[in-house]
């Protein structure tokens, strides 16, 4: 089996210029501080207590773990920020774009301040026409929230922190909310099984890279130098 | 996953993420922490952290079960709230099972829930169940640090159909089905003093 903590793929597109990979290494990993991160951090949530984790410093499998849930939520965030900028959504939807979507971006912003330098960067998206379109857009969002919900309870049981592990998940069990809220609007099954499935990091990979919705920045992609045209 | 969907989610931009999530869930990875339950079932916990969170748990998921039971049986339940009880009704009865089962021969369900009274009114069994339903994802949530790897990946399984149930019963009930962008956990302390006040004897 792969190592479950090793960065995905997509996520090492997104940190061409190493800063996550310098990042890690540099972080401490001993006991001590992450006993130390147990005893400040215990009780809080990441939403809560987003600032005490970072000083304190992380292991670096949390790390790379955290850094996929931020490469999740950077997705969910734009995709219904986008939808709701565009406007193509209307009563219930919009509602539940609205809420959801504001969800996203404080988890974007709780990840993104807990991991601090280390954190990967934005990528940028296309969606593909699925923001501009209310069916396309119930369909799409079933699929990213089911997903989600999958993917951080993958990751739960190996993130070593337990300030992280409270933080991701309370996260997950919102995740598993907007999936229902999103599968009752798309007229399906909230709840389909007794039981939701953990996936792996290559099959959420797979799936994420199925979608396109990731393009990467043009001055990143090729081996030529970037055309400045300012 | 998503196979209930396959009616609805028809032939269309989005269907990479359909047939390739059901494919992609059939191939999960092996490992100790891939088994969840079927794992967990193997070998009953040891650890006292699990045994004492996961007999909780029973207790929880027999009282939900119950609820869902007498309603069913009680109430003239129609349209959705039949559609939600019996759905979410079969879940717990299934939770229960497999707790039950992962738990062995350490299975003592502490405490003992019992409702003081069962729900008498339609409205009666719509708060309890979205009260309870919520308070099963502040429980879940707030032992995930008290439980070994194996058993956190065993109960992840459950939580987050808690929180799904308890999202659908908020919607039907017209509140926001998630109104927190981070679920707040409540240790057994705080669990049990809701339970109190929902009208249910902690025994």
């Amino acid at each position: 089996m792969a190592d479950p903590t090793a960065l995905p793929q997509w996520l090492e597109r997104f940190d061409r210029d190493g800063a996550l990979a310098e990042a890690a290494c540099q972080l401490t990993t001993t006991r001590r501080s992450l006993l130390g991160l147990a005893a400040a951090g215990a009780g809080a949530t990441l939403l809560a207590d987003p600032a005490g984790a970072a000083a304190a410093g992380a292991s670096r499998s949390d790390v790379s773990i955290l850094n996929y849930a931020l490469g999740l939520e950077y997705i969910q965030a734009s995709f219904y920020t986008e939808a709701e900028r565009l406007g193509a959504l209307h009563g219930p939807l919009a509602e539940q774009a609205h809420v959801v979507g504001a969800h996203e971006r404080a988890h974007v912003a709780a990840f993104r301040k807990v991991l601090g330098a280390a954190a990967i960067k934005e990528p940028t998206f296309n969606f593909q026409g699925v923001t501009e379109d209310p069916a396309a857009f119930r369909r799409t969002a079933v699929a990213l929230e089911d997903l989600s919900v999958a993917a951080y309870k993958y990751q739960a049981p190996r993130i070593r922190s337990p300030a992280y592990l409270q933080a991701a998940i309370a996260i997950h069990s919102v995740e598993a909310r907007h999936a229902a809220w999103i599968r009752r609007l798309a007229g399906v099954l909230p709840a389909a099984t007794a039981f939701d499935k953990p996936l792996a990091p290559p099959a959420v990979n797979a799936l994420v890279a199925s979608t396109h919705f990731v393009s990467t920045p043009p001055q990143m992609t090729g081996h030529a130098a970037p055309k400045f045209t300012g | 996953m998503l196979d209930g969907a396959s009616g609805e989610l028809g032939v269309t931009r989005a269907n990479w993420f359909q047939s390739g999530l059901v494919a992609a869930t059939a191939l999960a990875s092996g490992g100790i922490l891939a088994g969840g339950f079927a794992a967990l079932a193997s070998s009953s916990p040891t650890h006292p952290g699990d045994v004492e969170v996961l007999n909780f748990a029973l207790a929880f998921e027999e009282l939900q079960a119950s609820v869902y039971a007498s309603a069913l049986r009680g109430l003239k339940l129609t349209g959705d709230w039949l559609q939600f009880a019996q759905v979410v009704g079969e879940h717990e009865h299934e939770h229960v099972a497999f707790v039950r089962q992962a738990l062995g021969s350490a299975a003592h369900p502490a405490p003992r829930l019992e409702l003081t009274h069962h729900p008498v009114t339609l409205v009666d069994f719509q708060r309890l169940a979205a009260e309870l339903e919520d308070l099963g994802v502040a429980l879940y949530n707030g032992q995930a640090g008290n439980v070994t790897p194996p058993t956190l990946a065993a109960v992840a399984e459950i939580v987050s159909v808690e929180a799904r149930h308890a999202a659908w019963a908020r919607d039907l009930l017209g509140e926001v089905p998630a109104p927190v962008p981070s679920d707040v956990p409540a240790d057994i302390t705080q669990v049990r003093a809701k339970l109190t006040q929902i009208g249910v004897s902690v025994g």
